[in-house]
């Protein structure tokens, strides 16, 4: 009922006009074909309320009257006597008042659906605001600690170990001095070395926690093998890296972005769903690039407990921001298949192939 | 005994690095630092004025890449005998920087002890990197995934050879399948055959015997 009234919303006020006017003519050929004894007055309210909804009270009214007069002329015609013609005027005005009434509570009705419908919009655009503010402050959260994530990680490893470095050889140039002088003292230096040398080992490892895929083109699928190894030692898993032919991602941000993913999905792979074997791919399509994270565990549940959601979250968030797509869903077999695909073309490469073609 | 000392040139874009390899260096009465520079157009100036025996020279410079360097001096001075030292993970870079030319590899965190050692077997005429990217070596070797002069790269077909020398020139697998007129999936299974041909492990090994195999046969 509501799409019908919904539809003829759509129509041009010209073909409702005509619609009104139509229906008031039927009716009062009816009318007069079933003669004066059985009364349609209620019928032309059809006409009336088409005319006040769709068009306007004006409309409505002008309506109202036109079927009052449609009415007493019908009846007239098949035949009615009155006493006095009084009686007609009466019973045509209290139609028309009938009309009127109903034609006032049409409009408010109507303008109380629309003042509803108005407000709802409204209200889906500022929630639909709000969502997008929210997924885009998720975004930016995510940009500048990856930002900070990855500038730390390259102070760690750019300056910290360096320096580190010149101490630990200044430290074996102490050794050697004390060493020339025959003083025992030497041995505590080479100890001091040796812990120096941890120190740089340490902030390393730090170092590549927060920055873990190497600068080079090739780095990711180096990270991503390292990281399938080291887990598998780590968690007694089966995890394995997958990578047909060679995947340069030249972009270092969309890099980490996908090891990232990467990592989430595999942590969630041995945490939550228990999983023996994890398997890494990441392979060249026609389309696209894809990465996919495939574990023989319990798979997604029905409904995620709210810090899991927020990983599937942010793995999105990832994919979406190096103009990705990301899908999680079960695995046929049971388990969890994860994939984010991208289009990975570098601007270098795009170049290099537009020279070779020319 | 005024025997002429040997002459070292350093590369590194850290002051305190330079300065206590230097005091490091200094200590061994034979060796003496005859220079030093942080970016790679001085640094090559620098080493055809002063002909240094050894240079050491870091991956990451203030302008210019180390393993372009070592290629520079390995064209223009052959006689310099160069020694990495860098805080790139060796497994990444090692191979890279000895297939350039270098003639060893230290990673930062074990320099103390290792610098001097290393100078000492470079003079010696021999190669050196530590005992772990040794064994790496050893096991690709005795795997037979080092081969001699190309020779397992012969028994590719021709497509296979097309596919391995397009990467090789730095295309990527999706511009190799639109050159070469065949599907993503066609150059994919290629690969997939190079690999086992050439007994490599991964995409990432694929691709740098790609690149090294096409620095050797540039006519190709």
């Amino acid at each position: 009922m509501l799409g019908f009234v919904k539809q003829l919303e759509n129509r041009s006020r010209f073909a409702l006009i005509v619609l009104a006017f139509l229906i008031i003519a039927l009716i009062g050929l009816v009318d007069y074909l079933t003669g004066y004894e059985i009364s349609f007055s209620v019928f032309y309210l059809l006409g009336v309320a088409l005319a006040v909804w769709y068009v306007g009270n004006q409309f409505g009214i002008l309506v109202s009257g036109l079927s009052v007069a449609v009415w007493v002329v019908g009846d007239l015609a098949s035949g009615a006597r009155f006493s006095s013609p009084l009686i007609l005027i009466w019973n045509a005005l209290v139609l028309l008042t009938f009309y009127l009434v109903i034609v006032w509570l049409l409009a408010r009705l109507r303008s109380l659906y629309h003042n509803l419908e108005a407000q709802v919009r409204q209200r889906t655009a500022a929630l639909t605001d709000e969502m997008v503010e929210r997924e885009r402050l998720e975004r930016e959260l995510l940009e500048v600690s990856e930002r900070e994530q990855r500038r730390i990680g390259q102070d760690l490893h750019d300056g910290l170990c360096q320096h580190l470095t010149g101490a630990t050889l200044a430290g074996q140039v102490l050794e050697g001095k004390l060493a020339a002088l025959n003083l025992p003292e030497a041995a505590d230096a080479s100890k001091m070395v040796e812990l120096m040398e941890e120190g740089i080992d340490l902030s390393r490892k730090l170092a590549k926690g927060l920055y873990p895929v190497e600068m080079a083109a090739d780095g990711l699928m180096l990270a991503l093998e390292e990281y399938a190894a080291t887990t598998s030692e780590l968690f007694k898993v089966a995890c394995r890296f997958e990578c047909d032919s060679p995947v340069l991602i030249h972009d270092t941000a969309t890099a980490g972005h996908l090891y990232r993913i990467a990592q989430e999905a595999v942590g969630n792979a041995i945490k939550h769903g228990k999983a023996r074997n994890i398997l890494i791919r990441l392979e060249v399509g026609e389309e696209s690039t894809g990465l996919s994270i495939k574990d023989d565990g319990t798979g997604l549940p029905e409904s995620l407990p709210k810090n899991r959601g927020i990983g599937l979250r942010i793995m999105a968030h990832r994919s979406a921001m190096i103009g990705g797509t990301f899908a999680a869903r079960r695995d046929e077999a049971g388990g969890t298949l994860l994939t984010c695909a991208f289009r990975a073309e570098s601007e270098s490469s795009k170049t290099r192939r537009e020279q070779t073609q020319n | 005994m005024n025997k002429p000392k040997i002459k070292i040139f350093l590369v590194d874009d850290h002051p305190l690095v330079r300065e206590w390899l230097t005091n490091l260096i200094h200590q061994q009465p034979d060796l003496v630092v005859c220079g030093e520079s942080e970016e790679a157009p001085h640094a090559l100036q620098e080493i055809s004025a002063t002909k240094p025996d050894v240079a050491i020279v870091d991956i990451t410079l203030k302008h210019g890449s180390g393993i372009e360097l070592i290629k520079n001096l390995k064209a223009s001075q052959p006689g310099v005998a160069i020694i990495v030292l860098s805080m790139h993970d060796e497994r990444l870079y090692a191979e890279r920087a000895l297939r350039a030319g270098a003639r060893g590899y230290i990673m930062k965190r074990e320099t103390a002890k290792k610098v001097i050692t290393a100078i000492r077997q470079v003079l010696a005429g021999k190669i050196y990197m530590s005992e772990t990217l040794a064994a790496v070596f050893a096991e690709k070797f005795v795997d037979g995934r080092l081969p001699a002069g190309g020779s397992l790269v012969e028994q590719l077909s021709d497509r296979e050879l097309e596919t391995f020398q397009l990467l090789g020139k730095g295309y990527e697998t999706r511009q190799v399948a639109e050159m070469m007129n065949v599907s993503m999936k066609t150059v994919q299974a290629h690969c997939a055959h190079i690999k086992e041909k050439l007994k490599l492990t991964n995409a990432a090994e694929l691709l740098r015997e790609a690149v090294r195999w096409q620095e050797n046969n540039p006519a190709s």
